[in-house]
């Protein structure tokens, strides 16, 4: 055995643990607002298993790329409470996914300068966990906010879009996924990732 | 079990996980030297194995111990070493390449591309309602084992059925006699006749006699709700049947597909004549040296399209009529095979009894017979050596309704005599129960479907058919004098009166 079974293991670990958090977090804020949908599907719970996507959540970890996605939680408009509207509630319920990563990520962060501060800082997997926990979650919120359906930032800008804009919006969205796989694809082939940076700038922050 | 604490083991058995992966893999802690001790233990010849890494020596010296130098051996250490032949191997480079993580390299693509076509594989079922998209082009024909064939013996009646079947038969046993000839034999045979007369029977017959694969479909199952589909099953079906030559398709029920195209009114099936097309071409593809013989059978031969029959294709047409009593008597032989008959038992009366009945009403009434027999035998505490008496055969026959025997019994009379003109024995005579609960007797002059006309002792009567509550035969076959009845084709067909 050696060190790649561990790395594997580690990024699987994070990527459940963000993942859970972000799909808990859209049936959870859904519920909040009176869509119980999510919650009677048994999507409002903490474990990995419900939210499993078998591409997303097992095979990229497996074959070692630090990205993965879930099962998607349905959220229905209809059933949220009278005074939210439906384009306010989608909107809250689709930002409280990368939301709920930033959060995961200061937590980490918090975490990891404590420890350190501690002098707990011998080297342990979850030295490496917290620094993946970081990056992942990171990036998984950056992601998610693109304005490009599938994404959550979709639904977010959706229920922005002033009326003017809507009917290029519209036509922008039944690209599909071709718009996402562009979005992907552009900023790699131009040679600059403003992802990246954003997670240099973040990971300066670990001890 | 409660869904937070499911949740919450599994997180502990994640990071339990990890820690476990973390304590296996480290490495374990190594001693390091200078590499003036590793010159200094050559010299001493305590060397006994060096492992190479890049930038770093694993040493192990005789007394059981290892430590790690950092360096390289130059090519004059290099022959010390194998002078003083110490076991020298390489230990590659980093992690990589190594163990587990040489496995996963090689196969974890191969994982995931096979991981990506099952999930995709399951994508397009799922779309489709769960049906595989594949499958779906494949023949649902079923390969009759060959134990579960029969023979012409098993078969009764149906002679001229049998002879002509004969024929294809000796072609699929040994072709060469036929060919030489120059003959052509037909190998599509439509078997037509009511229900239960036994037609598959006759089809599994051919495959037992011949000992050839028997494919068994019925036309129905080539139609599915996706259009291309059945005309690709009746392809893999031919196709099947003649890698597997000498081969018998038993097509049941083919007025399914074979019903005569562009006909009758309303909107014509697109799907169903596709089928019908590809039938088609595949009898014509059936080369005169393949040992490939159809049988189809239906009920409704009157509606098979005329391509479907014409000379080539399906072309021989075997009708199966009603038994005679003869016939009945021989398939009720067959079937009281294996069952003990009490002495008493006289399967002639009930083959006289049961006229118009097809096999497999008589098999079901031996049958029921047999049950019957082991009930009453238990019921006596008897658990051995049952015999199906009389009795038992009477009771089976009347299991039927009472009042609808009554009239069987009075078309029996009537028809029997139409149709087999056999053992004029006089003219019928009748005892009927009427619904007031009054009774006349007397001898059947003549019925239709309402009314049925008797000469009682001292004139006649018109009974009505619903006032009667039950007959009785009590004797005659011959209602009709043979004389002067004209041979009637119809009468054999119809097993009714009127």
């Amino acid at each position: 055995m050696d060190a790649f079974v561990l790395d594997r293991l580690l990024l699987l670990a994070a990527l459940w643990m963000s993942l859970t958090i972000h799909e808990w977090a859209h049936a959870w804020s859904a519920f909040l607002l009176g869509d119980d949908t999510a919650m009677r599907l048994g999507r409002m719970s903490f474990n990995p298993l419900v939210h499993v996507d078998p591409i997303g959540t097992f095979l990229l970890p497996l074959i070692g790329i630090p990205f993965g996605w879930a099962k998607p939680v349905p959220v229905n408009p209809t059933r949220f409470r009278q005074e939210v509207s439906m384009d306010m509630g989608m909107l809250l319920t689709a930002a409280a996914g990368p939301i709920s990563n930033l959060v995961l990520a200061a937590v980490a962060i918090t975490a990891a300068i404590a420890a350190n501060s501690l002098g707990l800082a011998v080297p342990s997997p979850f030295d490496l966990l917290l620094t993946l926990l970081v990056q992942l979650n990171v990036i998984l919120a950056l992601f998610n906010l693109l304005p490009v359906p599938p994404l959550d930032g979709s639904r977010i800008a959706d229920a922005l879009m002033p009326e003017s804009l809507r009917p290029a919006w519209d036509s922008f969205c039944s690209l599909g996924p071709a718009a996402l796989l562009a979005v992907i694809l552009i900023p790699g082939f131009l040679g600059f990732s403003p992802f990246g940076w954003i997670l240099n700038a973040v990971l300066q922050l670990l001890p | 079990m409660n869904k937070t604490l499911k949740a919450l083991l599994i997180w502990i058995g994640v990071f339990v996980a990890v820690i476990l992966a973390w304590n296996f893999m480290r490495d374990e802690p190594r001693e390091w030297r200078a590499y003036e001790d590793f010159t200094a233990d050559v010299e001493a010849d305590r060397v006994i194995g060096v492992t190479l890494h890049p930038d770093q020596l694993d040493v192990e010296l005789l007394d059981g111990s290892s430590y790690s130098v950092s360096g390289s051996i130059d090519p004059e250490m290099a022959g010390r070493l194998r002078e003083q032949e110490v076991y020298v191997e390489w230990g590659g480079g980093d992690d990589e390449g190594q163990g587990c993580s040489a496995l996963f390299m090689v196969w974890g693509p191969v994982l995931l591309i096979v991981a990506l076509w099952i999930y995709f594989m399951k994508r397009m079922g799922g779309g489709a309602g769960g049906i595989n998209a594949f499958k779906l082009l494949k023949s649902p024909a079923r390969l009759l084992e060959e134990k579960a064939t029969a023979t012409f013996a098993d078969v009764g009646g149906s002679s001229a059925a049998k002879t002509q079947l004969g024929d294809v038969v000796s072609y699929l046993r040994d072709a060469k006699p036929w060919t030489d000839a120059g003959a052509r034999v037909p190998r599509g045979i439509l078997l037509e006749g009511p229900p239960g007369c036994g037609k598959t029977l006759l089809a599994r017959a051919v495959a037992g006699e011949t000992k050839a694969k028997f494919y068994y479909i019925s036309a129905s199952e080539f139609v599915e709700m996706f259009v291309g589909v059945g005309a690709s099953r009746v392809r893999d079906l031919f196709e099947t049947a003649r890698k597997n030559a000498p081969a018998v398709v038993f097509i049941d029920e083919i007025d399914a597909v074979g019903r005569r195209r562009g006909s009758g009114i309303g909107p014509s099936h697109d799907e169903r004549e596709q089928t019908l097309n590809q039938l088609l071409v595949c009898l014509d593809g059936l080369e005169r040296n393949q040992r490939v013989a159809v049988i189809a059978a239906t009920n409704r031969a009157d509606i098979l399209d005329p391509a479907l029959v014409r000379p080539g294709r399906i072309d021989r047409r075997i009708i199966i009529p009603p038994y005679d009593a003869d016939e009945r008597l021989e398939i009720l032989e067959i079937h009281a095979r294996g069952k003990k008959l009490a002495a008493d038992a006289d399967l002639k009366t009930i083959a006289d009894a049961t006229e118009g009945a097809t096999g497999a009403d008589l098999e079901s009434m031996m049958n029921e017979a047999a049950l019957l027999a082991v009930r009453r035998s238990l019921a006596a505490g008897v658990k051995k050596n049952i015999e199906i008496t009389a009795e038992d055969l009477e009771a089976a026959l009347a299991t039927r309704s009472e009042r609808e025997l009554a009239f069987d019994r009075l078309d029996m009379i009537l028809v029997e005599s139409a149709s087999q003109m056999s053992e004029v024995t006089g003219r019928a005579r009748a005892r009927f129960l009427l619904a007031d609960g009054s009774r006349a007797e007397g001898e059947v002059v003549w019925a239709d479907a309402a009314f049925i006309k008797i000469h009682t002792g001292d004139g006649s009567r018109i009974l009505a058919k619903s006032q009667i509550a039950a007959v009785e035969a009590l004797a005659g076959t011959e209602a009709v004098g043979r004389d002067d009845l004209a041979p009637d084709q119809l009468a054999g067909r119809v097993p009714g009166v009127g």
